[in-house]
């Protein structure tokens, strides 16, 4: 296991790290070149990697365990929006038990398993990359070098253009959200809600790519 | 791929795109682009002619005076399934090489604070 936390600011990501204590080698990604790179676009998701360090599996959704989100009673006292929100979180595709088994069938086959694909295979499976989403990684990139050198204000513009660009880059989207709507002092902020910035809302946008039916890039198992 | 110029050497080329200049062309991998009018007569790249060949976005800054590169497009986002020796850091901030896990089956799973 390697995790690669994709945290501009990689303090975010170390107080969870040490929080955890994990064995297996932490990185950290400040810029999301594993989005250029390997085709990451969201979080959590995952490649799985052979001994000669070539692709069995393109990036997918990864998800072990059940989310407690998922059982979690959507009640009428809630907030609209949250309510809302909740209600397309339950939506989420969700192959959990059969991802882990298919992990364990890896660990144990290797090649021979069936879900160990073909180098071919692992190319077509990954998601198509029109001159848009250069553009997007560009324009994300570019945002990125600004927020180090001069600050979070010179990106926003970039980053701003990079999520029309790529509307399904999820990285790119949550990266510069949480920038805004995460109050200080705390780690995260679901909701991302960041109409003032932005103009939208992490609610707003997937509701527009089509709900949390459509939410994630789902294991083809 | 974060540029002050949109002429640059070859090496600087090749270690931001990993895309090289070769007699055939711009190669990456098993791929070659013949590109002979993204070399300069100076031996230096042109940014916006191999950009153009590569399907690649340039993007600019003008109040900053920047440039920065997208990857490859037209086709998949994996051109490859040999995973890259991408420049990442450990989380106390020393340089970790994919490749040094040569020899086990690796789960590299993305995630975030956020």
């Amino acid at each position: 296991m390697v995790t690669v936390a994709l945290d501009l600011d990689p303090s975010k990501a170390t107080e969870w790290i040490a929080a955890a204590s994990p064995t297996h080698p932490t990185l950290i990604d400040s810029h999301h070149l594993v989005d250029v790179h390997l085709g990451i676009n969201n979080v959590p998701m995952a490649v799985w990697i052979d001994e000669s360090g070539t692709l069995v599996r393109p990036p997918e959704s990864a998800s072990i365990e059940p989310s407690p989100l998922r059982d979690m009673e959507v009640t009428d006292d809630l907030p609209e929006r949250m309510a809302l929100m909740f209600t397309e979180v339950k939506k989420f595709p969700d192959v959990a038990e059969d991802y882990r088994a298919a992990i364990a069938d890896w660990v144990e086959k290797g090649s021979d398993s069936r879900f160990a694909l073909e180098p071919h295979e692992v190319i077509a499976a990954s998601l198509p990359r029109p001159l848009d989403h250069s553009r997007a990684a560009a324009l994300f990139a570019l945002g990125c070098h600004l927020h180090d050198t001069v600050g979070k204000d010179a990106a926003i513009p970039f980053w701003k253009q990079a999520h029309a660009a790529h509307p399904e880059n999820w990285t790119y989207k949550r990266q510069a959200w949480t920038l805004e709507s995460t109050p200080a002092g705390e780690s995260s902020d679901m909701a991302q809600e960041v109409t003032d910035s932005y103009g939208t809302s992490w609610l707003d946008d997937m509701l527009a790519l089509g709900g949390g039916d459509t939410y994630g890039t789902r294991p083809a198992l | 791929m974060i540029l002050d110029s949109l002429t640059v050497d070859p090496e600087a080329f090749a270690a931001g795109t990993g895309w090289k200049s070769t007699p055939e062309g711009l190669c990456k991998g098993a791929q070659c682009v013949p590109a002979p009018e993204a070399i300069t007569a100076a031996g230096q790249i042109d940014v916006s002619a191999a950009a153009s060949k590569l399907n690649m976005a340039v993007v600019e800054d003008t109040q900053h005076g920047l440039f920065a590169i997208g990857p490859e497009s037209g086709g998949r986002a994996l051109t490859t399934a040999t995973v890259p020796d991408l420049a990442l850091t450990d989380s106390d901030g020393n340089p970790f090489s994919l490749t040094s896990l040569h020899g086990r089956k690796v789960l590299l799973v993305a995630w975030a604070s956020w």
